[in-house]
């Protein structure tokens, strides 16, 4: 019996490191192609297509954008205010509307998920949307423009909902509640504590939402100081191939040039960087048994 | 007339919980609900200078758009078909690979494999589009340059529709399963490990302990991801699609989906009535089949319906 | 069961009550309209009744909208702008730029989204003929005189009348001219090289791309790019077919026989023409995945990978030239412009570049207060198109000069793409603008107005037919262009069969008789 059970499972330790370390090969590589390329010249891009090692080394993308480095480093200012100050606010928001919805002595709880997933479903469109954020809301042009529409999704209400539902047992809250606690306190005393696997989940996501969000910059923000780090890459990414469509008969010539291949790719690099060193900062609260201390105390 | 009475009874007793909701509440309201006046645009020809309740209704003109080339039936399909393959293999892929990299015993391997999984999220996909154009592309391609190398024929990949249906499901895996992976991994990390212990004691070996213990733990989160993208099965993955196909029309009849064929359409005519058109069409499908949905899981356990 | 088809009801109906309390919500603060939703937002501030004359006393703030991005140095500029203009004009200017990407999405929600908008740019290639059409832009014919008089003298009458969208002025158009008609480019060292002809037609450029193949295996002979109906199918009904402009929906009028509309598509020409593009593909000439290439043309020429194009302006050539002889400075280019094969030389329509008031603008005579200032005052207009004198820029012998290049310095010639209030007598050139200005003079000498770019179609009888035709298009005609099709006529005969299903009869009909009418309107007759 013993003998069984360690054979079986060294096989699935087996199984287990080789598809995860085949699937990490796999989704590493055309990131390595990026950054690669990044450290190309834009030349050798454009005649040998793009390699896993540099063949005409080059920093000419990074000098582009470093030569005049204000405008990154004030979107990099204004995506980490948002990505702050929206994740912050808005999983506070988000946990209390998961606690309550997912209380089974919440009479009113199927009705309002509803009334909260039903958005996902209809939607009026995008120029109603636009003129009840700059014509009535009047956030166009601020921080509240770039914050505001990201601030909650269905999505991760409902996903908190059923995080604290399965991290909580009911009978953690009845008996706090016979202790005479008030539901707002069971809520940051006790739940909040026990869900922290999820709420480092919820966090993250909408974390990378607003780091990732350059919409809200499409749409709402005019002032180049308020671009947000995505759009600004976007920007620079796409103006080659808008200009392309166009046609030549507009004859529009960019007194700041046409931005090159290697300079995007550089940009790209640039921008998804330091977000990626915030996953693993995040990832020690899925270490497995963290809730277990915490429910038997 | 007792019906109302109960809510404000309820509202007196629960008055804590509804505070706390209410933030929420408020902003969906403001956010979502006020500006679904505009789905009467769909119904008006728009006009720039009169009101928009006082502009002409015109019925379902602005849909017309959608059947006239009689691509619609096509189009609704081939959105459909990506979507549940989207859904049906992404989530067996996730769901796997979490489970494998939480089974993982070393931790500094599982630490790294989960930031590299996670990586592609972050690649868009115009640079993927590029990539992928490197790779495949008749003259310069990696791929013809390896057959061509070996005595083979070159291949012209963007002249063969079917095989693009491959590539198109093998990028969305590969871009998005470390999401959807990510919320499986905090799922099972949420599971108590007395219930593990419990089964070791009882002589489960690892591959049963996680068809009998994890896999059914997951159910709920699972349900979750499910009613979310089926809501918005008429939608969605535009860039994947738009990126990789552009304006190859060979590739269209098995990657056009309802949203790059919306997208070309009112680049063309810029008009606002029938781009909320495409939107309400989108919108009642997916209404539609997420009623049913969430009534056939209700039956089967309320627990895990939605609303 | 039961519950759940309670509280879906429940949430219909909460949501219809929110819908009609948010109707309610817009319009309370106008009783006199009934239906009133978002009608603040509409409605043009002096819709009803006339306008008040300008009060200068008041204190006011124009939105100017621009495309593309700020320069760096651009706060300066502001500030130096507004400086004057609150001591001319009690008034303050804010620049806003739509940044290129989605421009054509940003252009829609600001016009109807009911912002306050004072000055947006329009060109004829930003839909500035729909718009007009549609009435998204303040009539300027009353405003003019009282408003900017000078501005109003500047531009010439025949100028205005070009700009008229159904007997209306909207925009305020430039009067530089330029052109921006096609030509072959091709790499001039390379012809000298092997001894190439010169491309003047189709059978010379044919014969270029044949031998660049021959000698230069590893380039591509010509660069297309993923607008193949741009790229090779205006171009050649440009050059070869003399077609008066790139009409839509697959039709065809010659510029000297402007009143015989004919069906382009399904035509013998066309197939001919298909078949040719299809023969280039088959040699090589360009890519079999052309319709996928994300890089620019010009990237192409510059890197010396493709070693043509095939219709370009003089401007782009000319940037293209020196991009390239920057990296590679024994390289150079040729370029023999479309008119000189076809014998005349349309200089760009007025359309092209202006500025129109849209409905929504809260100060419209201020606005064109301002305007004439930036085109008819030399220190607005240089300040604008060249930045501050010393800091940004240097005049010359009578030349540009611009101060470091273009990563250094904050404002570069025409930072803020001020093509639309561009004044020759203020105009500043850099030195190697001057082949263009002599290849201008040539042009000058068999120029003839362009008759099409004026006319403004109204397509709100045929939209969806129009949005399926373009579907079609994409779907059957442009792998064709792409010679991605092996048996042309079959593709032909498939194209036009669903072309003519998605109601390509109805639409091209309705198309010739508004062409016809406004032939008629402005006097052109067919010759």
């Amino acid at each position: 019996m013993k003998i069984k059970e360690d054979r079986s499972s060294v096989w699935f330790q087996l199984i287990a490191h080789a598809v995860v370390v085949a699937g990490s090969i796999l989704c590493i590589l055309p990131f390595l192609l990026i950054v690669s390329a990044s450290f190309t010249s834009n030349a050798s891009i454009i005649r040998d297509g793009y390699s896993l090692w540099p063949k005409d080394f080059s920093w000419e993308g990074y000098k582009v954008i470093f030569q005049v480095p204000d405008e990154v480093l004030r979107a990099y200012g204004v995506t980490s205010t948002v990505t702050v100050a929206g994740t912050a606010i808005g999983l506070l928001l988000m946990t209390m509307a998961g606690y309550v919805l997912q209380r089974k002595d919440f009479k009113y709880r199927n009705f309002f998920s509803f009334f909260i997933y039903f958005t996902t479903l209809f939607g009026g469109g995008l120029v109603p949307y636009y003129m009840l954020v700059n014509n009535y809301l009047k956030f166009t042009d601020s921080y509240y423009a770039l914050i505001w529409p990201s601030l909650m999704t269905p999505f991760l209400i409902i996903l908190m909902r059923s995080f604290i539902g399965s991290a909580v047992p009911d009978e953690v809250v009845e008996s706090a509640k016979i202790d005479g606690a008030g539901d707002f306190l069971i809520y940051w005393r006790i739940v909040m504590p026990l869900a922290v696997p999820g709420l480092a989940t919820i966090g993250l996501f909408l974390a990378l939402h607003y780091w990732n969000d350059w919409f809200s910059s499409a749409l709402f923000i005019n002032d180049t100081a308020k671009y947000q780090l995505q759009f600004y890459l976007y920007n620079i990414i796409n103006t080659s191939s808008f200009l392309t469509s166009i046609g030549a008969g507009a004859g529009i010539i960019l007194s700041e040039g046409i931005p090159s291949e290697t300079m995007k790719m550089s940009m790209a690099v640039v921008v998804t960087g330091p977000i990626l060193l915030l996953y693993p900062f995040v990832q020690r609260y899925f270490v497995k048994g963290l809730t277990i201390g915490a429910v038997k105390g | 007339m007792p019906k109302k009475y109960g809510f404000v009874q309820e509202l007196i007793k629960n008055r804590t919980l509804f505070l706390m909701l209410l933030p929420v509440l408020a902003y969906f309201l403001v956010n979502n609900y006020v500006p679904m006046v505009g789905i009467y645009y769909a119904f008006v020809r728009f006009d720039f200078n009169t009101p928009l309740f006082r502009m002409d209704f015109i019925g379902l003109k602005n849909f017309e758009f959608l059947w006239r080339s009689g691509k619609l039936t096509e189009l609704t399909y081939n959105t459909i078909g990506y979507n549940l393959i989207f859904i049906g293999l992404g989530n067996a892929l996730s769901v796997t690979v979490a489970i494998l990299v939480s089974e993982v015993k070393s931790k500094w391997f599982k630490k790294i494999t989960q930031s590299v999984l996670f990586l592609p999220y972050f690649v868009s996909f115009v640079i993927l589009s590029v990539i992928v154009f490197n790779i495949f592309n008749f003259e310069h391609g990696v791929l013809n340059t390896v057959l061509k190398a070996l005595g083979a024929d070159p291949v012209d990949v963007y002249s063969k529709p079917k095989v693009w249906i491959l590539l198109i499901v093998v990028f969305y895996l590969w871009k998005s399963f470390g999401y959807s992976m990510v919320i499986y991994l905090a799922a099972i990390t949420g599971i108590g490990e007395d219930y593990y212990e419990a089964a070791k004691i009882d002589g489960a070996n690892t591959f049963q302990r996680a068809w009998h213990i994890t896999l059914p733990m997951l159910k709920n989160t699972f349900v979750i991801l499910l009613l979310f993208s089926l809501g918005t099965i008429m939608k969605g993955q535009f860039d994947l699609f738009y990126q990789m196909v552009g304006n190859n029309g060979l590739l269209y009849s098995t990657t056009d989906i309802l949203d790059t064929y919306v997208y070309r359409s009112l680049k063309v005519t810029f008009d606002m009535g029938m781009a909320t058109a495409a939107g309400v069409y989108q919108s009642l499908f997916g209404f539609t089949l997420i009623m049913v949905v969430n009534g056939i899981i209700r039956k089967i356990n309320k627990e895990y319906a939605l609303f | 069961m039961k519950h759940t088809i309670r509280a879906w009801r429940t949430g219909v109906v909460a949501a219809a009550v929110l819908l009609l309390a948010a109707c309610q919500g817009h319009g309370s603060g106008d009783a006199s309209l009934p239906s009133p939703s978002a009608s603040s937002a509409f409605t043009h501030p002096d819709a009803n009744g006339g306008r008040s004359a300008d009060d200068r006393s008041e204190h006011v703030d124009l939105q100017f909208y621009m495309l593309g991005s700020a320069p760096p140095d651009m706060p300066r500029i502001q500030s130096a702008i507004n400086e004057m203009t609150e001591a001319e004009l009690n008034a303050s200017v804010t620049f806003n730029f739509i940044a290129w990407t989605d421009y054509d999405l940003k252009y829609k929600q600001l016009l109807s989204s009911g912002q306050s908008v004072d000055l947006l740019f329009t060109a004829d290639w930003a839909q500035y003929q729909t718009y007009a059409k549609r009435g998204a832009f303040l009539p300027l014919d009353d405003l003019l005189p009282a408003a900017s008089p000078a501005l109003q003298r500047f531009v010439p009458q025949e100028t205005w009348d070009a700009v008229r969208i159904d007997g209306h002025i909207y925009t305020v158009p430039s009067t530089f001219k330029e052109y921006v008609t096609g030509g072959f480019v091709w790499r001039e060292d390379l012809r000298e090289k092997y001894g190439l002809p010169k491309p003047v037609d189709i059978a010379t450029f044919e014969a270029y791309l044949a031998g660049i193949k021959r000698h230069e295996p590893d380039m591509q002979p010509v660069a297309i790019g993923a607008e193949v109906q741009n790229a090779l199918a205006f171009s050649q009904l440009d050059v070869t077919r003399h077609s008066i402009g790139s009409m839509p929906y697959g039709l065809l009028a010659t510029y000297a026989n402007p009143a015989d509309v004919r069906s382009y598509w399904g035509s013998p020409e066309q197939l001919a023409d298909l078949k040719l593009f299809k023969r280039w593909s088959d040699l090589g000439y360009f890519s079999k995945n052309e319709l996928n290439t994300s890089e620019f043309n010009q990237d192409r020429i510059i890197d010396g990978s493709a070693a043509a194009m095939f219709g370009d302006n003089l401007i782009r050539y000319n940037e293209a030239l020196n991009n390239m002889q920057a990296a590679h400075p024994d390289w150079r280019l040729g370029y023999y412009p479309f008119p000189m094969a076809k014998g005349y030389a349309t200089p760009v329509h007025p359309t092209h570049n202006g500025f129109a008031i849209p409905k929504s603008a809260k100060h419209p005579e201020r606005a064109l207060a301002f305007y004439e200032k930036l085109v008819t005052d030399e220190r607005y207009n240089r300040l604008t198109e060249y930045g501050i004198e010393g800091v940004n820029y240097t005049i010359e012998d009578g030349y540009y000069r611009m101060i470091g290049d273009t990563s250094t310095n904050g404002f570069p010639r025409e930072a803020m793409n001020g093509w639309a209030w561009r004044n020759p007598e203020y105009m500043l050139f850099a030195p190697s603008y001057d082949e263009i200005r002599s290849t201008f003079r040539e042009l000058d000498r068999i120029q003839k107005p362009d008759i099409y770019t004026g006319f403004a179609e109204d397509d709100t009888a045929y939209q969806a037919e129009k949005a399926a035709l373009d579907q079609v298009q994409k779907l059957y005609l442009y792998p064709l262009l792409a010679g991605l099709v092996d048996d042309v006529d079959a593709g032909l005969a498939t194209f036009m069969k669903e072309a003519k299903e998605a109601g390509l009869d109805k639409v091209q009909a309705a198309y010739k008789k508004q062409w016809l009418a406004y032939l008629k309107e402005r006097g052109i007759a067919g010759s």
